[in-house]
């Protein structure tokens, strides 16, 4: 009987330790892996409570206006006296209105998805289906590469390169010949603008779009190809009626990644935009602005304003442009969830 | 048409549909398929049987000209479909996939509707008439025998199929575009055995409008729906004949030494 409680009671002791460790470290585990997860949500939500904060007293000075309004003016440094609404105050003859940058990211962003698109699409489907086995491996490292290329090199390659061949041959001659097309005629510029940025833009978020809607095809649709040259397709229409439509979401997602990446790409755009204030751009090679750009170019002059109105307003775009991208992907998420559902996939 | 047997002598009078001669195939510098030659008579169901790797779906592959997607792949020699050789000069590798379907090892549905499934090729091909798509629709899954099982829900995702019946629609889409030879490249081989002999009986339904070339893995397979069977070993086409011959009197020793199970 003794002997027998010795045993039971060696049998807990050699147990109990072991369940403890487990449930000990799951707990750890548990805990840990729990607050990285939070911590993804909470460094979103602090850094957005922290700008809107920030902007507070630029948000209730410029009201409305600053949708509306295209005028982006400090005020007069030297001028008597300050100018005050809503309880906050800004430099007499101020006015912060954000519309000239918000069109032109827009523009900017518009635009670069139209030409980006289509040569993406077609850069991805020729690297999956049509080049040479050979060269997959040149092209696909040629793709990795610029995509790696940081911004400021595009954007000098832009400012000493495209800008002055826009300038002196682009624009003179477009605008001279072919002028009676809409938002092609007009003054040809300096070769800042629109299409130096569109044209910059694209070269960065093709090959981001190139290399995920290639990694999207490979991984599914080679059967699918297959399948439609069986059937006596030709290979146009096996890519465009049979893998495009298979990899719907996937490009959707990389469009849209892209469109983001566009849309607060800060240093190449600022170096080929022609940093426009105050007017809106009259024709493709007029000069734009973008919201991450004029933060950057207008942040000097804001940090001359003592009231501070400045740096608050330019809080202000930066919110805007995390509410813009924002929507932007919440978009995304549901146009992805959409096609899921109606390919009859798991959403 | 390589006789070598007697007993074909009934079915030679049958006309050779299709016919490969002189066929080789490289991968780059691998020699996949080295000179074989095949006659497939009309209307009838020819097994291509050999261990893994040994070239047959690589064969079966040639037969349509589907070695022209893989860029590394080379063809030399000719296939003939009715006497005109599909890889001479000027003929459009369109047409004669047009003529000579395929169905593939694993059920490849397009992420569409079971009709659009169908009519795919159809469409491809011209047709935009509704009405007759949907004739086209019925009778090709008649075809397939998959009909019942779907006709109330022609326009459901087909990849809510099951696997069985995602590969009768397959079978229903290669037939929509009404080919004269089908190809299937194990097209049992991720199925169940029910799924399986749905897709044997099927077979054996075929022949009587189309002639069948199978690539199978399964000797089994071969001996229940064939009428002749081809024998491959590492790239060489080692004996063709009807399919009681080849499994009762193999002439070659290496043909009785894998259908009596002493390769893999």
């Amino acid at each position: 009987m003794a002997s027998m409680d010795i045993r039971v009671g060696d049998t807990a002791r050699a147990v109990s330790p072991a369940a403890l460790q487990r449930s000990g470290s799951q707990t750890i585990l548990a805990v840990l892996t729990g607050l990285a997860a939070l911590a993804s949500f909470a460094i979103i939500f602090l850094m957005l409570f922290f700008l809107i904060a920030y902007a507070y007293p630029a948000i209730r000075f410029n009201g409305i206006e600053f949708f509306t309004s295209g005028i982006w003016n400090i005020g007069n440094q030297y001028g008597s006296g300050t100018m005050t609404r809503n309880g906050f105050s800004a430099q007499p003859g101020a006015s912060f209105g954000a519309l000239v940058f918000i069109f032109g990211t827009l523009l900017t962003g518009a635009l670069t998805m139209v030409v980006a698109v289509p040569l993406s699409l077609m850069v991805a489907l020729s690297l999956v289906y049509t080049v040479p086995k050979r060269l997959r491996p040149i092209a696909n490292a040629l793709v990795e590469l610029m995509a790696g290329v940081p911004s400021v090199v595009y954007g000098l390659w832009g400012m000493v390169v495209l800008v002055p061949w826009i300038g002196e041959k682009l624009a003179p001659w477009v605008t001279a010949h072919l002028g009676f097309v809409p938002f092609l005629g007009g003054s040809a510029g300096s070769g800042n603008g629109l299409a130096a940025s569109v044209f910059i833009l694209s070269l960065m978020v093709i090959p981001i779009m190139v290399a995920t809607t290639r990694d999207v095809m490979l991984a599914q649709s080679n059967s699918l190809f297959e399948a439609s040259m069986a059937l006596g397709s030709t290979s146009w229409q096996a890519m465009t009626r049979a893998v495009l439509p298979s990899v719907r979401s996937g490009v959707v997602a990389s469009v849209l990644l892209a469109f983001g990446r566009a849309l607060g790409e800060t240093m190449a755009v600022l170096m080929v935009c022609g940093a426009a204030i105050n007017s809106y751009p009259e024709n493709i090679f007029s000069p734009v602005n973008t919201i991450a750009a004029v933060i950057v170019s207008q942040l000097e002059s804001a940090l001359t304003d003592a009231s501070g109105m400045a740096q608050r307003s330019l809080a202000e775009l930066a919110c805007a442009l995390f509410v813009i991208t924002l929507i932007i992907n919440v978009v995304a998420r549901g146009i992805m969830r959409g096609a899921d559902r109606r390919e009859g996939r798991a959403a | 048409m390589i006789v070598t047997n007697p007993d074909q002598t009934s079915a030679s009078t049958a006309a050779t549909k299709l016919e490969a001669r002189d066929l080789n195939i490289y991968y780059g510098k691998f020699h996949a398929i080295k000179n074989a030659n095949l006659s497939v008579p009309q209307n009838c169901v020819m097994a291509l049987i050999g261990p893994s790797g040994c070239g047959k779906s690589t064969f079966i592959r040639a037969l349509n000209r589907m070695h022209d997607l893989t860029p590394d792949a080379r063809v030399e020699g000719s296939v003939l479909l009715d006497g005109e050789n599909i890889y001479a000069g000027g003929i459009d590798p369109v047409t004669i996939r047009h003529r000579i379907g395929m169905v593939f090892q694993r059920p490849n549905p397009f992420p569409k509707t079971i009709f659009e499934n169908v009519v795919y090729g159809p469409k491809i091909h011209g047709e935009r008439n509704k009405k007759k798509l949907l004739e086209i629709c019925e009778k090709s899954l008649r075809g397939a025998a998959l009909w019942d099982e779907v006709k109330d829900r022609l326009d459901r995702s087909a990849l809510d199929l099951s696997g069985g019946q995602q590969q009768r629609l397959c079978i229903a889409r290669c037939l929509a575009v009404d080919p004269e030879v089908i190809l299937m490249d194990e097209p049992a081989s991720a199925l169940d055995p029910i799924a399986t002999s749905k897709v044997e009986d099927l077979i054996d339904e075929l022949k009587k409008e189309y002639t069948v070339v199978i690539v199978t893995h399964s000797m089994q397979q071969a001996a229940r729906i064939s009428d002749f069977t081809t024998f491959f070993l590492m790239g060489e086409l080692i004996e063709t004949g009807t399919t009681s011959s080849i499994f009762t009197k193999p002439k070659d020793k290496r043909t009785e030494d894998y259908i009596t199970g002493r390769y893999g």
